[in-house]
């Protein structure tokens, strides 16, 4: 992209998501919900190829179809409520309507199918940004909704999400397929505590942006793409390859790290509430995000896989790539759970 | 004429019609534009006599002229139109179809003179308040109130717009 045009872009992006998250009239909350996909379509086109094209096409139908539908809610609960406030009671059809028209935008099953597509079809930091910054809009509207959204109708979404995301990523070899489908899933988890106590999701949210930020910086640092890709990273960083470990083992909530923290409170919540064999099938779900973490983790680190000789002195080199915020990510992403009391002010 | 405000939506609709069966561009504007000057009228016989003709001026005399230029330039040579292939002449006799059908509907209701006749809302747009001459017009009103209290959306809008131009022209760069 033209230097001259990212401050622009950027700054656009920024401001949609801000304008969404700070007001309190329906329409402003649509508008910046506009603005930041508007100035995201670029951002998905960086590398101008027509698989890039078409991920970005993918990208605006979905979000614009979503939008549409958000503007229906928004002016039918005018209809029957006159009220243009997003921290009033919503009624039921609209409320039904917003809720669908925000799991489109999230990538919630049953409307996930764009998520591995978009991802797969852009740059990795174009992929890092569609998982973490655009995921902040839609769920702070879902955090001002919650106490009229249905909670039957959420849990399901949140239980296809998991198994949707857990069985989906099972067969891949693309690493940016892979980190959709796990979005994918943790956006399940995320919806499911957020009739009963919303700080949760914004904690897990929060969790998630730092283990998908670790994850997208580290796989950008060896420009890997692919499981083959990721294969050569002893070769190329050889400090990072055992780093990998942790890091996967904590997105897919293994505990004592930092990834298990979250799913704990969201299932600790929901059992508070009487339900058990929705947390259950969650939680079995999700060990299939862990298998295929565990399938990246034995490429990188526990196997070295055949190469030729002359290229097995690349680790010797010094590497000058910058390695931007990597080493506290990682430590956060690992080691946060023993200050989890610090963590969870909202008990 | 009681009921014009009924006939104009079914006009609007079938202009609609016209364009969603997806004819090439220059006839689909040929379609907006026709809805356009149906809709405008609708507005007009809602009693807001400033917005319906704003909006003749902005939308049908700017936006659909320059669209107009724009497809002049990238047409083709042979455009297809509502007679021209099987799918667009479908979609188009299945819509004016199902309106058709609609129109039955409602005339045969127990309660369709409520909704023919009784749609009509001519004094919509007028607030008989204010000092003066205790009357204000709602719709030119709220052109001047855009600028006051809708400052902030102005701006936004604004951004928006300038940004749309941004974004189109990053996406067709190329390189």
């Amino acid at each position: 992209m033209n230097p001259l045009a990212q401050p622009i872009i950027y700054t656009t992006m920024i401001t949609g998501t801000l304008i969404t998250t700070l007001s309190s009239h329906w329409f402003l909350a649509w508008v910046g919900l506009e603005m930041n996909m508007l100035a995201f379509i670029p951002i998905l086109m960086k590398k101008t190829n027509p698989r890039s094209t078409e991920a970005a096409i993918k990208y605006f139908l979905m979000q614009s179809t979503a939008s549409m539908v958000l503007m229906m809610a928004i002016i039918s609960n005018n209809l029957l409520s006159g009220c243009w406030t997003t921290t009033s009671y919503i009624n039921q059809p609209p409320s039904l309507m917003m809720m669908t028209a925000l799991a489109m935008k999230l990538g919630m099953a049953p409307f996930h199918f764009w998520v591995p597509e978009v991802t797969q079809g852009t740059p990795l930091t174009s992929g890092l940004l569609l998982l973490t910054w655009q995921k902040l809009a839609p769920i702070s509207i879902m955090y001002q909704i919650h106490p009229s959204i249905n909670i039957h109708i959420l849990l399901t979404l949140s239980t296809l999400s998991t198994a949707m995301g857990s069985w989906g990523g099972l067969n891949q070899t693309q690493l940016r397929k892979i980190l959709g489908y796990s979005s994918i899933t943790h956006m399940g988890w995320m919806m499911m505590t957020l009739v009963y106590n919303p700080m949760t999701t914004i904690f897990y949210l929060t969790i998630y942006i730092i283990l998908t930020t670790t994850m997208f910086l580290t796989l950008n640092l060896s420009s890997s793409t692919t499981t083959l890709m990721l294969s050569r990273t002893w070769n190329k960083s050889t400090h990072l390859a055992p780093l990998m470990a942790p890091i996967l083992m904590s997105l897919g909530g293994l505990p004592p790290l930092t990834g298990f923290l979250p799913k704990w409170i969201i299932i600790q919540e929901l059992t508070m509430n009487n339900s058990f064999l929705i947390p259950s099938i969650m939680t079995i779900m999700t060990l299939l995000n862990l298998y295929f973490y565990m399938r990246l983790i034995y490429t990188t680190s526990l196997t070295l896989f055949p190469t030729s000789n002359n290229t097995k002195m690349t680790w010797q080199l010094e590497n000058t790539k910058p390695m931007p915020l990597i080493p506290p990510l990682i430590i956060t992403s690992t080691l946060l759970l023993p200050i989890s009391p610090l963590l969870l002010t909202f008990h | 004429m009681a009921y014009i405000l009924f006939t104009l939506s079914v006009l609007l609709v079938m202009g609609f019609v016209g364009f969603s069966s997806k004819p090439s561009p220059i006839y689909g504007g040929l379609a907006l534009t026709v809805s356009g000057v149906v809709g405008c009228v609708i507005v007009l016989n809602c009693g807001g006599g400033y917005m319906g003709l704003m909006m003749f001026l902005v939308y049908l005399g700017g936006m659909m002229v320059v669209f107009g230029y724009t497809t002049a330039m990238a047409i083709e040579e042979y455009p297809e139109t509502w007679g021209s292939g099987l799918e667009v002449l479908g979609g188009l006799l299945v819509g004016l179809m199902m309106e058709v059908m609609l129109v039955l509907w409602v005339l045969s209701l127990n309660e369709a003179v409520v909704v023919v006749v009784g749609f009509s809302d001519t004094g919509d747009w007028v607030i008989f308040e204010g000092e003066g001459s205790g009357l204000i017009r709602g719709d030119s009103i709220g052109a001047g109130a855009l600028y006051d209290y809708g400052r902030w959306l102005v701006v936004v809008a604004g951004w928006t717009l300038f940004v749309g131009v941004y974004v189109v022209i990053e996406i067709v760069r190329g390189n």
